[in-house]
């Protein structure tokens, strides 16, 4: 009995040993584990003395906000902000109301941000970076087999070769879905069942698609226009084929908003601003692997020649999403049944 | 049952005093959660009504869980059937060097959370995997040859890996009461050795198969984490489907609860089910004699070594998957490129918040270890006194109400929590208590299982001596009774703990920032495959479950391995009883099922039995100990 009430109270211990000064951002695992998570939280820190920037990341962008929003639909979460979500969730979030507006006038670097990027006039959400999706081939992948079409796609020698992200939880998966139906209007369903026996599998996020495509597991992954690059740069060998289909790549433009129910406010302002600062920006291109939005940031030269900027960008906006995504997303849903 | 049913008299309604405590638990951490589920699936604005069931129902995706639910279910029962029953056949047949050691190795499944075996499942048979770089190295060959992984066939061995040893022991145990004078007597009246099986020893095993093909269909229905993690995203079950809607894809709360609500109705159904064939289906035979063995590999019988095309696969499939998480643990290469390496073990001690798995993973180890102390301290209150309030009061109501959470699977214990622990009175505790609670629920019908038949068998003249020389009813509860329970109670602990630390399911659903156990945190490693990492917490994982085990496997023999009945009980354990109930009451209940019921089962069956067999009352073992107490 002793025993067990020595228990209790080493329990009782450890839930209220947490309640020191903490930031929280809810970000996707791609951005702590390859962008510059670890430089925004020095500077942030550094600028904040007493205050522990805490990121939490342990899945995909799509399936981080879908927590977020079941945690704000109970009235608990520890989230202070949000960082990862995309045109594509963008409607879904702001009819959840998980944002607050920002001020602008308390984030000095938005104003080196072009108008062209700003995908949420609502004022809600800010862009941090932004590039393209598009199909990624390793060496075992033989030349004649590249894909260059959607066509290219669905050819038999694919057979188990492609892995995909599941559009419900990773943004890229989203992204991919998106740019199906922007190509083929009503007849994306098709495509997609034509598909289904060339997947390998449909993986929850993008960081274990791209880590089972880098071990070997399959030759073909969906991901981004900058892995080329990627791969020279870290590796310096051009190993990997960034493949556009019929010349198209869809856009994505990655944004951060601060959580409604955010105690800190005010430090969520200056997280906001020390991401835009032309010193992380400048990280961005080779750790995120992703462009910049900060106008007056030079990519490196390397980078610039290597990624891939498609001659046809597709996009859908969140105008044209809003409406009809749960359709999509359980008409896909019922797909993977066939 | 033992003992006349007592009336609700004085004692009864000392009884029912004693009831409250349980009572007060399980409504405020189980009924109202549960009334929570319930009106979420069931009401909209006020009114209830179908409509969230119906719609769910006719979502083709929701369609789509259910049918591959049920069809992962079937395809696994007869998978475990078709690798256990010649293993079950071989353990009978044949002796060996090393039988026994082979017929003890089928208990380990049990003691493996099971994350640890869909990390292995990973590791051994991905397409870049232990088994595909084996094989392509030794036949050269360019493309892996074993695809079976990201495919429906994952699922299905991962469940068969667990569930074929399940098939063997059912199996093996019944084919050695199988009366082998019946097929001598077949034998001589002319007919062959295979028409002998068929007719003759063939449906003396059936009500067992059966048996083991229900069981195994129902814990494969109600699995979790093993479609979670090697499912991907075309292969989810119900269950999987309920943590999906409640936390991870489309953030529905009613749909969840809606889900949670089939699922209930789905173990509910199963668990009556098998109430009602679990008495049709129980064994019927009991042989005057045991059918002699023969040697596995003799002179004559050169034919017998074929057994090897059975018995090497079999091992590549049971021993590889943990093999592997156990060798990647050190042979992973570290950051450097370094291996063999201690990394990822310094990795996994380390203070440090890690993003990825949101906790430092040794708070997770900390939180494992904590939370399971905590569960298991609670079952043990919990499980004592319901284990009390059903002794003296004997209502079928009150113990359908006290055991009831045995019935409901983790994910919907875990949904229930998830909404409970939003509004107070719940709120006001950390999160870890979620999980402790959750784990409590899961746990302690089992306490209540193992403890239920020792305290049946307790002499009552003990405690009432030291009610009448004076001590109140729970001093001689705490310096009598207690006591002589002991080392089962012990064990009853060992179990939980063990239990507590390999659960996930209902962690998925309650797990947050800072909140993090061992099994999750694998899964988290495992999903952004940070190999190395998840080995070494998998191995950590396995070998504090396995120390768990052991000690419960000790406490329980100690009390158990003496010839006689010990000190302060009139006779041993009733086996029949219990091992009647362990067999049809406890199937709802996922893993725990498993492993309590089989080493229940197994321990009544080595120790119980004697007393009831007519020709042998003291059996080899039995003597042999005796003799070495005595001699």
């Amino acid at each position: 009995m002793k025993r067990f009430i020595g228990l209790v109270a080493a329990l009782t211990l450890t839930t209220s040993a947490v309640a020191a000064e903490q930031f929280v951002v809810y970000a996707s695992r791609s951005f702590v584990r390859w962008g510059p998570a670890s430089a925004i939280e020095r500077a942030f820190e550094a600028a904040h003395p007493g205050v522990d920037l805490v990121w939490v990341a342990p899945a995909g962008a799509a399936e981080m906000l879908s927590r977020l929003i079941a945690e704000l639909s109970t009235g608990r979460t520890d989230a202070d902000l949000f960082l990862g979500v995309t045109a594509g969730s963008l409607p879904r979030a702001l009819a959840e109301g998980v944002f607050r507006p920002f001020d602008p006038d308390l984030i000095p670097n938005l104003a080196f941000v072009p108008d062209d990027l700003r995908v949420d006039p609502s004022g809600h959400v800010l862009p941090f970076d932004h590039g393209y999706i598009a199909f990624v081939a390793s060496p075992a992948l033989a030349e004649d087999l590249l894909p260059r079409s959607f066509a290219d796609l669905l050819r038999p020698e694919l057979r188990g070769k492609i892995i995909l992200q599941d559009p419900r939880t990773s943004e890229t998966g989203l992204a991919f879905l998106l740019w199906t139906i922007a190509h083929f209007g009503e007849d994306w369903s098709e495509f997609w069942r034509a598909l289904l026996p060339n997947l390998l599998t449909i993986t929850r996020g993008w960081t274990e698609a791209f880590a089972m495509f880098e071990a070997g597991e399959a030759p073909l992954v969906l991901s981004y226009s900058t892995d080329a690059a990627y791969a020279y740069i870290t590796a310096g060998e051009a190993k990997y084929r960034v493949l556009t289909l019929d010349g198209e790549a869809y856009r994505l433009v990655e944004g951060l908003g601060i959580v409604r129910t955010t105690r800190r406010p005010d430090l969520a302002h200056a997280f906001i601003d020390i991401v835009l600062s032309p010193e992380i920006q400048a990280l961005i291109p080779t750790s995120q692997w992703m462009f910049p939005v900060h106008s007056e940031v030079e990519l490196p030269p390397d980078f610039a020649r290597l990624a891939v900027v498609p001659e046809h960008p597709v996009f859908l906006g969140p105008g044209e999403v809003a409406e009809l995504l749960d359709d999509w997303i359980s008409r896909w849903q019922a797909l993977l049944g066939s | 049952m033992a003992g006349p049913p007592r009336q609700l008299t004085g004692r009864g309604a000392a009884g029912a005093a004693l009831a409250l405590l349980p009572l007060l638990f399980l409504g405020v951490a189980f009924f109202w959660p549960l009334w929570d589920v319930l009106r979420l699936g069931l009401q909209v604005d006020g009114r209830w009504t179908g409509e969230r069931l119906l719609a769910a129902l006719s979502d083709p995706y929701v369609r789509r869980l259910i049918l591959f639910t049920v069809e992962q279910a079937a395809l696994s029962a007869l998978l475990s059937l078709g690798l256990g029953f010649p293993l079950g056949w071989f353990l009978t047949r044949y002796r060996f060097p090393g039988r026994g050691l082979l017929r003890a190795f089928t208990i380990v499944p049990f003691v493996l959370p099971s994350i640890t075996v869909a990390l292995g499942f990973v590791l051994f048979f991905g397409r870049s995997g232990h088994l595909n770089r084996l094989l392509m190295g030794l036949f050269g060959l360019g493309e892996p040859p074993i695809r079976v992984l990201y495919t429906l066939w994952a699922v299905v061995l991962a469940h068969a890996f667990y569930n074929a040893p399940v098939v063997a022991r059912f199996v093996n145990s019944a084919w050695e009461r199988a009366d082998p004078t019946l097929v001598e007597a077949a034998r001589a009246l002319g007919a062959g050795r295979f028409r002998a099986f068929a007719t003759v020893t063939l449906p003396l095993l059936l009500p067992t198969v059966l048996s083991a093909l229900a069981l195994v269909f129902v814990l494969c229905t109600l699995s979790f984490s093993i479609p979670l993690a090697l499912g991907g995203a075309r292969y989810a079950t119900v269950e999987v489907g309920v943590y999906l809607y409640a936390r991870g894809v489309v953030a529905s709360f009613p749909r969840a609860a809606a889900l949670a609500l089939l699922t209930l109705g789905l173990s509910l159904a199963l668990t009556y089910l098998h109430l009602w064939g679990g008495g049709t289906f129980s064994a019927r035979q009991g042989g005057v004699r045991t059918a002699p063995t023969v040697p596995l590999l003799s002179r004559e019988r050169p034919g017998r070594a074929l057994w090897l095309l059975y018995l090497i696969p079999a091992a590549i499939v049971f021993l590889g998957p943990i093999g592997a998480v156990v060798a990647d643990s050190f042979l992973h290469p570290a950051p450097g490129g370094a291996a063999p390496t201690l990394h990822w073990y310094r990795m996994i001690a380390s203070p440090a918040w890690n993003p990825f798995i949101e906790s430092s993973p040794l708070a997770a180890v900390r939180t494992s270890l904590l939370v399971g102390g905590g569960a298991t301290g609670l079952a043990l209150v919990l499980g004592l006194s319901v284990s009390a309030v059903l002794r003296r009061v004997r209502s079928r109501i009150l113990e359908t109400i006290l055991m009831a959470p045995l019935a409901v699977s983790s994910v919907v214990v875990g949904l229930a929590l998830l909404l409970a622990f939003r509004r107070s009175p719940l709120s006001a505790l950390g999160g870890e208590w979620a999980i402790v609670l959750a784990h409590t629920l899961i746990v302690y019908p089992f306490v209540v299982r193992a403890i239920r038949p020792l305290w049946d068998a307790l002499d009552p003249a003990l405690p009432e001596a030291a009610r009448t020389l004076g001590a109140s009813p729970f001093a001689a509860f705490r310096t009598v009774t207690l006591p002589l329970l002991g080392s089962g109670v012990l064990a009853a602990g060992a179990f939980a703990f063990a239990l507590s630390l390999g659960e996930m399911t209902a962690v998925a659903m309650l797990s947050g920032p800072g909140v993090m156990t061992m099994p999750m945190a694998i899964y988290h490693f495992l999903g952004s495959r940070d190999f190395g990492a998840a080995s070494a917490m998998a191995t950590v994982l396995m070998a504090t479950t396995a120390l768990a085990a052991w000690a419960w496997d000790r406490a329980g023999s100690r009390w158990l391995s003496r010839t006689g009945a010990p000190a302060g009980f009139r006779r041993l354990p009733d086996s029949a009883e219990p091992v009647e109930r362990v067999a049809s009451g406890f199937m709802p209940n996922h893993t725990a099922v498993r492993r309590l019921r089989k080493v229940v089962a197994d321990r009544l069956r080595r120790y119980g039995e004697p007393i009831h067999s007519t020709t042998d009352p003291v059996p080899a073992s039995a003597a042999d100990k005796h003799r070495r107490t005595h001699g």
